[in-house]
């Protein structure tokens, strides 16, 4: 339950959003006395989708964070606390179209931030693919904990051997010399994604002196008006070294257009 | 993965760049443009190893029938013999 | 006469093919063909060779005389999946997009090859079809055999309009990946019809997630693509109460 323990953590005063399922925890609160929305997506052993309820990014979690995000008070910035395995996998999150709850929520995000509110995440465990794309990597500013737990991928690692038809040494191998696949914060935060990794000692249990390391830094990226960038703005900047590649793609359609 | 390397001198040079095809199971694609130099170029990347004889009679009997200078890249996932004459012989088509 | 206009069928043609038979006549002009060789470096460490497109052809065109940007996904290169190189091609040109963009999305999502690199693209792209729908069309057409999923499906959700046909598939997680995740209790990958009645096209435009319906012919989508483009945009497709109601029809009883 990292991710209702960091979304209410982070948060000065008592917080709580009311009107939410259960898996999809809202707090509302401050930081250095201005406003902030936390929205954390947890677990639900009673979710009526049975599918969707070991913290997956389903049907109502796309509704509900949709809604916490354009519902979020005038002036307040949000903060996407990011703790997710992955989308839900089901029959019926399929028939109904879930492709469309995980598109609300981005669309939620992006069309806040430009309107004008700073949207900011913290990584506190899993961010998983189309879970991550709808909660949290549409942020201007990305923070993450120095967690083993924390990752960031495409498929959970079990998967991918399958997947590949390889074995796990393999896709441990690949890792090394193909770093989008690796997993681990640091390799993801080498690509420009990232722009603040704090050391805890038990992510579980945040202490009050890495509580306030966090927040000063969410306090100071929202004075320098880091929190409403676009993705996109992220590949011009020195930290996205190793993202030559789409640079020089970019740059070399705007030679052709 | 396997590199390959064709060439044969002389023939007349292509005056268009093609491309056709794509690297699907099975298929290949293959780019052919006017030679850097003279005489053919043909350099083939393959996922799938072990069948360079068949590569070289394959090119080498397209290269005799059709007597081009040529650049040719082919990356190729898997493709019969069949396929990668045919696959030439299209590229060729909107090459001349 | 290219092979191309004497194959009707979308399923059949290749994407520039594809391309050439919706926009107005010789009017697409390619950006960073296969010769630009902007391709895909992560990919021979993993015994798998690149494309030199990169699965992904991008080019401006004329669509009833809107300067648009063309953008196709091609399903036959490691499943239509998107990589870095790739992804830069489209979010850059929805980014130079002057009159709309349309989006031919045969796609499995993000390539597993390049995870993150894929995963920051989508993100990327997200971004730029909010940002160009707000003043232009941004139509996607999910007709092809491999479907629409993954990240790229959160694309489609985007646009301002969805084309389909009963060919096309639109959702998020394939069923072969279902049946691996949940067991075949859950879904049998095997059990076609049941896939396409649940996620294909006719399915999406009367659940009111996909706006129009056309034939396989390629004439008929030309057509189809013009008519989403004078179209007003669906603001509808992702409205919270609409979804709402939606969702409850598939909840458990």
């Amino acid at each position: 339950m990292r991710g209702s323990i960091w979304a209410r953590a982070l948060l000065e005063g008592p917080c709580d959003a009311g009107g939410f399922p259960p898996s999809v925890v809202v707090c509302d609160g401050t930081i250095g006395g201005r406003p902030y929305r936390t929205v954390a997506v947890v677990p639900n052993r009673g979710a009526r989708f049975p599918r969707a309820r070991n913290g997956e990014f389903g049907l109502d979690e796309g509704l509900a964070v949709a809604r916490a995000v354009r519902g979020a008070p005038p002036g307040a910035a949000l903060i996407s606390v990011v703790d997710v395995p992955g989308q839900a996998f089901g029959r019926r999150e399929e028939a109904a179209g879930i492709s469309l709850a995980l598109a609300a929520s981005v669309a939620a995000y992006i069309d806040e931030r430009r309107r004008g509110r700073s949207l900011f995440t913290l990584v506190v465990g899993k961010a998983i693919s189309g879970a991550f794309l709808a909660h949290g990597m549409q942020s201007g500013w990305i923070g993450a904990l120095n967690d083993r737990e924390v990752e960031v991928h495409v498929m959970p690692a079990a998967s991918v051997a399958r997947v590949t038809r390889s074995s796990a040494a393999e896709v441990a191998r690949v890792a090394t010399v193909v770093p989008a696949t690796a997993r681990d914060i640091a390799t993801f935060a080498s690509f420009g994604a990232v722009d603040d990794i704090f050391e805890v000692v038990d992510a579980n249990a945040p202490a009050p002196d890495e509580i306030e390391a966090i927040r000063a830094a969410i306090d100071r990226a929202r004075e320098a008006g880091l929190g409403i960038r676009a993705p996109l703005e992220r590949l011009e900047r020195p930290e996205a070294a190793r993202r030559a590649l789409a640079r020089d793609v970019r740059a070399r359609i705007d030679k052709a257009w | 993965m396997q590199r390959i390397v064709v060439e044969r001198a002389g023939g007349a040079p292509v005056t268009r760049r093609a491309h056709v095809g794509a690297v699907a199971s099975g298929n290949l694609e293959v780019l052919c443009e006017p030679p850097a130099g003279a005489g053919a170029r043909i350099t083939v990347e393959t996922s799938v190893d072990g069948y360079e004889p068949i590569w070289r009679a394959t090119l080498e009997r397209f290269l005799e029938r059709n007597p081009i200078a040529a650049a040719i890249e082919i990356n190729d996932f898997g493709a019969t013999p069949a396929m990668v004459s045919l696959r030439l012989e299209q590229a060729l088509e909107l090459a001349r | 006469m290219t092979p191309a206009l004497l194959r009707r069928s979308y399923v059949e043609a290749t994407p520039r093919e594809r391309i050439e038979a919706l926009v107005d006549a010789g009017s697409f002009r390619e950006i960073l063909d296969p010769f630009a060789r902007c391709s895909s470096p992560y990919l021979a460490e993993q015994n798998i060779v690149a494309q030199r497109d990169d699965g992904v052809v991008i080019g401006r065109a004329r669509l009833d005389g809107r300067d648009v940007a063309a953008i196709a996904v091609d399903g036959r290169f490691l499943g239509g999946s998107i990589g870095e190189a790739g992804g830069a091609k489209i979010a850059r040109a929805l980014e130079r997009a002057r009159d709309g963009a349309f989006l031919l999305l045969d796609t499995g999502g993000i390539r597993l090859q390049e995870a993150n690199l894929g995963l920051l693209a989508i993100a990327e792209i997200c971004d730029a079809v909010v940002a160009l729908r707000e003043r232009a069309p941004v139509v996607a057409v999910i007709a092809g055999s491999v479907g629409c999923y993954g990240g790229m499906s959160i694309v489609a959700a985007l646009c301002s309009q969805i084309v389909m046909t009963r060919v096309g598939r639109f959702g998020l997680n394939g069923s072969e990946v279902i049946e691996q995740e949940a067991g075949i209790g859950e879904l049998d990958a095997r059990d076609r019809p049941a896939i396409w009645r649940a996620t294909g096209g006719i399915r999406r435009v009367e659940q009111g997630h996909a706006d129009i319906l056309s034939g396989d012919d390629l004439d008929e989508l030309a057509g189809a693509l013009r008519a989403a483009f004078a179209a007003e945009p669906n603001r509808e497709r992702l409205s919270l109460e609409r979804l709402r109601r939606c969702f409850a029809q598939e909840a458990p009883a």
